[in-house]
């Protein structure tokens, strides 16, 4: 099966203060086996409710969710979902449960009671994936928030999952932190794990295989990173981070100078630059 | 500082008691605290003392650690020490108010008593200092562990995991009361002056925030456990395993020889 | 006289507890009324220690604080004092709301100034309408308020306090594109209304380049370059050099001049850059 997730016709409700919501409406998307999603939203699109229903820590209220072929409704099967599909969260340190990296990367291993050579091994392993091997004798609370959250990655990759999927895993962390789980994420990928990211940050999503833009609990697009970043004013719209490359190119644009608008980098905005003004 | 007590009690060095494993010097914590209630002369105190003595200078913690202890407890001591003066037989060395007679033999027994009181601090501040938070909850977990023979396996882990997420949060708590202190002061909060009424009305303002954390911070952890496999530990392994090594049967054998010590003060002397 | 003078202030922490190491040492600047100061540096360069000292949170270790020429620590009895004086927004500050209504919650920091009755009203009202909180709010618990809602609620409760100097740190950390807007504008209000001096630690340095007036940066605790926006991105080398950048922007005009083609050095925000592009533009078309 070339799927690790599908989802098919999912609603999520919720009630607060008896009034009923919709947080996800009616949403259907295939994660393909080594692929490098990205989901985009503002607070509030739906998107953490989405992820939450990847590994069914929430049920879908209509519709099905398929992990490795397993519907996340069978209550049997619910930690065998959850090994495949590892889960991390936006605040690095509501997610550590012990006060020593390398005893906080074996947590889940331990769970599935795995063998105490076999659990050391992987540790070692987890932690050298996330560049901090050299810190699994430390205290996470002295680690800085990137730090912090790479162990929470470590701690997911340790129990070997299929998928990993990280909610606004950079909300809450500096340039430097933000930018350690980027290269981090993406060095994954490259090994062959299927990453669904979550993000309200554009740049973030530049070399992904596959964007979706969510709002209101439907996704409003779907394309490859190119083909979505050309729609700037319907990113804008929608209340997502552009980044000031776009940002200038848009502007350039609504001002009159023809650029275009697809491009990223800051090497390819300078080239598009170039060429406009080298057409004068 | 709120920060001090959260370094806690641990003082890293690499004497053989820090090395130890955690099971056996929990034991053998237990069985010194006997042998001090045991001692009934101040020759037995006497060698509980010259063994403690021993493990002080052995286990390479600077003795100001141990003052810092004592001192914490010197009100205890000081009361303790002036009831046991007046409760004593013997020789009336002078009266107080003409009624509350001071003897030798209260004076002894206020001696007694301040020292074995002494003794039982510095022995636990050793394990204490010797032994991360962590390798004490492993080996409290361990030892507990026959429990669940009698149908408590559940209770017995969840204590373990209770002690393991209180060590991993209690330092960011402790940050995050601190930041909360901060704000409301550069609000204008006074939280020095009033008296113990309005000093307990002012704590509001940080225990309200700090109550919401906490429960937004457990919510947030469930989570994430739950997404790791965890299962009331039900099936968990352990990647550390605890194994005892030959200094752990040396450290035993030197401590019962000084309990038996202790017995024998107390029949001869 | 300067509103905000520091000279020499320098701040180590306990022996012990080597893992806070955000210390400051000799920093020295002064600010004038009505400025708009951003501070940047790494996470760990002390900015955050920096401005706990400006209203006495923190005690300087070597140093003095001026605010309107007066040693702040001159009475340490009554450092409270400057913190109706200083106001300062912590990191994340919605964290730090705790009581029942929005209304009491913005009222506890002029009441402990000595505010009550009607003048209490006034000025709980006078802000919220300042910087847009509902009337519809006041009533309500700010718990049941969202994120961006929070945060608003807990900014008006130190501006209710009309500082002269507000002191923010990072305060649209966390916030999406929309929520951090907000945020902004209601500084720009508060600055204008009152002709505050605003202090803002942030690491957006494209924020920087629209807000502020001066850029003060810190490095390993020391003050490396404290001058006009303009002439401290005008050294991206330097601020290279200790892990800062300039805007992105900046850095795409500096990606073209390295294509040999001529454009002006001081281009740091959009607006900038597109005024000299369409320039460019018109220039071509009169030649």
């Amino acid at each position: 099966m070339s799927n690790i997730i599908e989802i098919k016709n999912v609603t999520y409700n919720y009630t607060e203060d008896e009034v009923e919501y919709t947080a996800v409406n009616n949403v259907s998307l295939d994660i393909k086996r080594g692929s490098f999603t990205v989901i985009l939203g503002h607070n509030g699109s739906g998107k953490s409710t989405l992820a939450k229903m990847m590994n069914g820590l929430n049920k879908p209220t209509v519709g099905d969710i398929f992990v490795d072929g397993i519907n996340t409704k069978d209550e049997e099967t619910e930690l065998l979902i959850k090994r495949k599909v590892g889960m991390v969260f936006q605040n690095p340190d509501n997610q550590l449960v012990a006060s020593i990296v390398e005893e906080d990367v074996a947590f889940g291993p331990e769970n599935l009671g795995l063998e105490p050579k076999l659990i050391r091994q992987r540790v070692d392993e987890a932690l050298e994936s996330v560049g901090m091997l050299e810190f699994k004798n430390s205290t996470p609370h002295h680690l800085s928030g990137g730090q912090k959250q790479r162990i929470a990655i470590a701690g997911m990759i340790a129990m070997r999952p299929e998928c990993l999927i990280l909610d606004e895993p950079t909300a809450m962390l500096d340039p430097k932190g933000r930018a350690e789980i980027i290269t981090t994420i993406e060095h994954l990928n490259k090994q062959g794990m299927t990453v669904v990211l979550i993000t309200h940050y554009m740049e973030e999503a530049q070399n992904a295989d596959r964007v979706l833009v969510m709002n209101d609990g439907k996704f409003i697009a779907d394309g490859t990173p190119k083909e979505i970043f050309k729609n700037v004013s319907m990113l804008k719209s929608v209340g997502l981070d552009v980044p000031q490359t776009t940002e200038l190119l848009y502007a350039l644009n609504q001002n009159g100078i023809s650029v275009p608008t697809d491009v990223l980098s800051i090497e390819e905005t300078a080239n598009a630059i170039a060429a406009f003004l080298e057409e004068k | 500082m709120l920060k001090d007590i959260t370094f806690g009690q641990y003082f890293d060095s690499e004497s053989v008691i820090h090395k130890a494993d955690p099971r056996i010097k929990i034991v053998l914590l237990i069985f010194v605290i006997v042998f001090i209630f045991l001692s009934k002369n101040f020759w037995g105190l006497g060698l509980s003392a010259l063994f403690i003595l021993i493990t002080m200078l052995v286990s390479k913690i600077p003795l100001k650690m141990y003052f810092k202890n004592l001192k914490a407890i010197l009100p205890i001591l000081i009361f303790t020490s002036i009831i046991n003066i007046f409760y004593g037989e013997g020789d009336v060395l002078f009266s107080i108010f003409g009624k509350l007679d001071v003897t030798v033999g209260g004076l002894e027994r206020a001696g007694f008593m301040a020292l074995r009181i002494m003794l039982l601090i510095i022995a636990s501040s050793t394990l204490t200092y010797a032994t991360t938070p962590n390798d004490l909850t492993d080996g409290i977990e361990s030892l507990l562990s026959p429990l669940r023979f009698i149908g408590l396996k559940t209770a017995v882990h969840t204590l373990a995991m209770m002690m393991t997420i209180a060590l991993r949060f209690i330092p960011t708590l402790v940050e995050e009361a601190e930041k909360i202190m901060n704000a409301q002061k550069a609000r204008g909060a006074d939280l020095e002056s009033g008296n113990l009424k309005e000093k307990i009305k002012a704590l509001i303002p940080i225990l309200i925030p700090l109550l919401f954390s906490a429960v937004r911070r457990a919510a947030e952890l469930a989570d994430a456990m739950e997404c790791r496999c965890y299962n009331s530990g039900e099936g968990k392994t352990r990647m550390k395993q605890l194994k005892l090594h030959f200094r752990d049967f040396s450290i035993t054998a030197i401590t019962l020889i000084f309990g038996a010590g202790v017995i024998l003060l107390n029949i001869f002397m | 006289m300067s509103v905000l003078k520091v000279q020499g202030l320098s701040h180590t922490y306990g022996g012990n507890t080597p893992f806070y190491s955000d210390a400051v040492s000799n920093v020295s600047f002064t600010v004038e009324q009505g400025e708009m100061i951003g501070i940047i540096g790494h996470t760990g360069s002390g900015k955050s220690t920096l401005v706990q000292h400006l209203n006495g949170i923190l005690k300087p270790t070597e140093g003095e604080i001026f605010i309107d020429g007066e040693n702040i620590w001159e009475k340490p009895k009554e450092i409270r004092k400057i913190r109706s004086k200083v106001g300062l927004v912590f990191q994340y500050p919605e964290y730090q709301l705790f009581e029942e209504t929005v209304y009491a919650d913005i009222a506890f920091g002029p009441k402990n100034m000595g505010l009550s009755g009607d003048e209490l009203k006034k000025r709980v009202l006078d802000t919220c309408r300042l910087i847009g909180v509902k009337d519809e709010y006041l009533e309500k618990s700010p718990f049941d308020l969202s994120g961006g809602e929070k945060r608003r609620v807990a900014i008006a409760g130190v501006m209710a306090m009309r500082p002269k100097i507000i002191v923010f740190d990072e305060p649209t950390a966390g916030l999406d594109p929309k929520g951090r807007q907000d945020i902004i504008k209601i500084i720009n209000d508060y600055r204008t209304a009152f002709n505050a001096t605003v202090i803002i630690i942030s690491h957006s340095m494209e924020d920087m380049a629209v807000m502020a007036d001066k850029l003060l940066v810190l490095s390993k605790g020391e003050v490396v370059m404290f001058d006009d926006t303009e002439k401290v991105f005008a050294q991206g080398d330097r601020l290279r050099s200790i892990g800062l950048n300039v805007p992105i922007v900046t850095r795409v005009f500096d990606a073209l001049r390295q294509r040999g083609i001529d454009l002006p050095q001081d281009v740091f925000t959009v607006s900038r850059a597109v005024e000299v592009l369409k320039q460019i533009k018109a220039g071509d078309r009169n030649a």
